[in-house]
């Protein structure tokens, strides 16, 4: 997974930003890390728009990453609790799928 | 501390009502807030407003304004900001007379969703995201976002579910004798924590509803009626993986921090509060972003009630976005409205001696948050 991390500074995330907002010295540069990580919060999505009401229930992850001090928002279908262990399975239309 | 005063205040009731124009809402808060005022002369006008575009192809609603009350050639504009939209028109507003351009100004704040579909609605809410990223492509939504902070609230915190039906329930209490609020209907602890679940844990009395209304200020030079003591604004993350802190919103923190340190006031000098709370948990972070509780402790002080009327920090004695209604553009003014009638000592649900009064004002996922701090003269 791509994510870019400060050239002067700790900050990270997995978007690209034009100037590092932590320190606004550095730039941030990309890096290649494990996709693996491990479940830092979630909801079970009941209430859908209407572009992803065909999915619903679904549960959305926020996911903290083991190899960066980066989280990532990704989509789930199974049920998670917060510490679970989670990685990669594909990704769909933009967004990343993990899977337990 | 600003030069700017609030002399005229207007707010139709907030509710469902299919058969009135956004236009006649506006122009009926408008009004109300004019002839409180005096009829003054304005000198500009600015229209707090979010989807007018998007669900009732209605723009110019500035211009709008200044045709139909007959306010002549002034300058106007329609200022967008999600759900902070009325909070940034106020401001604009107060910029505009701190810059020397005007000396009255009316601020209107208008939304009509109510005859709009469930999907057409939320897909119009959605422009508020960062809709070009890996997060709303995840299908995260508004409601989906604080229900990941309430999961996490909980896991850090001894707070559950049942702290934030109390908010729920507190909000619908004072909305009770709020003869403008949308809801009220009184309910039920019971009724609140087996309700339908929206996104987990968050169920549908911890979400404000979708609403028409509209609210109206004439602020001004002329010193008389309520102060604006400060106005502040601030920016924080647009999307949800790039918080630093998730129990954090950092737009609330730092617009609430700049706020006091121009107005020369403290959290414990506030006497009554209305707080943006889309949804219940964001009242909980709010209370504790603004300084008034220490940080993962609001929980806390919801339990033992300090937040409720009778309480030491009354926070959303309207009924708050929850009960009173969310007319998207019309909020961050019906909180000013509220307030004023606080300092007034005409409110609903009044706070005996009430001298200083904050509003806090959020649009999208925490990316946009005003305050202002208003005193009585």
């Amino acid at each position: 997974m791509k994510v870019y991390q400060c050239a002067h500074c700790e900050y990270a995330s997995v978007s690209s930003k034009y100037r590092c907002p932590s320190c606004g010295t550095g730039s941030l540069q990309e890096q290649e890390v494990s996709s693996k990580g491990s479940v830092y919060s979630y909801t079970d999505i009941h209430i859908a728009p209407a572009e992803f009401a065909h999915l619903a229930p679904y549960t959305v992850v926020l996911v903290q990453l083991d190899e960066a001090k980066v989280k990532v928002t990704v989509r789930m279908n199974s049920e998670v609790s917060i510490g679970d262990a989670v990685d990669l399975d594909h990704v769909e239309n933009g967004a990343y799928v993990y899977t337990k | 501390m600003t030069n700017v005063y609030i002399q005229g205040i207007g707010m139709t009731k907030f509710g469902k009502f299919v058969d009135q124009s956004m236009k006649s809402l506006l122009l009926e808060a408008s009004i109300q807030a004019l002839e409180d005022a005096g009829n003054p002369k304005v000198d500009a006008v600015f229209v707090g407003n979010f989807m007018g575009g998007s669900i009732s192809n209605q723009e110019i609603l500035g211009a709008i304004v200044a045709n139909e009350l007959g306010l002549g050639y002034v300058p106007t504009a329609k200022v967008e900001g999600a759900c902070a939209s009325g909070g940034i028109a106020l401001r604009q507003g107060i910029m505009g007379i701190l810059s020397g351009e005007y000396d009255t100004v009316l601020v209107a704040g208008v939304e009509k969703m109510k005859h709009a579909s469930t999907a057409d609605v939320t897909q119009a809410i959605n422009a508020a995201m960062d809709t070009d990223s890996n997060e709303k492509q995840a299908g995260l939504t508004f409601p989906g976002f604080f229900g990941v902070l309430a999961n996490r609230y909980f896991y850090e915190t001894e707070a559950t579910k049942e702290h934030l039906a109390m908010i729920a329930m507190k909000n619908r209490e004072n909305a009770l004798n709020n003869p403008l609020a949308q809801f009220r209907k009184p309910t039920t602890m019971e009724e609140i924590m087996e309700a339908r679940i929206i996104t987990s844990p968050l169920g549908l009395f911890d979400c404000s509803p979708t609403t028409d209304g509209a609210a109206a200020l004439i602020i001004s030079r002329k010193k008389g009626g309520v102060h604006i003591r400060a106005s502040a604004q601030s920016s924080g993350p647009t999307q949800m993986q790039d918080a630093a802190d998730l129990l954090s919103l950092p737009a609330v923190r730092e617009s609430g921090r700049l706020a006091y340190e121009k107005a020369g006031v403290s959290p414990d000098d506030i006497d009554v509060v209305e707080i943006h709370d889309c949804f219940s948990m964001t009242e909980m972070l709010a209370i504790e972003e603004l300084g008034f509780f220490n940080k993962r402790e609001g929980w806390l002080a919801i339990e033992q009630g300090q937040t409720k009327v009778t309480g030491g920090k009354p926070v959303n004695t309207s009924g708050g976005l929850l009960s009173r209604g969310h007319p998207i553009g019309a909020t961050g003014i019906a909180q000013i409205y509220h307030l004023v009638q606080q300092l007034r000592g005409t409110a609903p649900n009044q706070v005996e001696g009430a001298r200083l009064a904050l509003a806090q004002n959020l649009g999208g996922t925490g990316s946009y948050s005003t305050v202002h701090i208003l005193e009585r003269l």
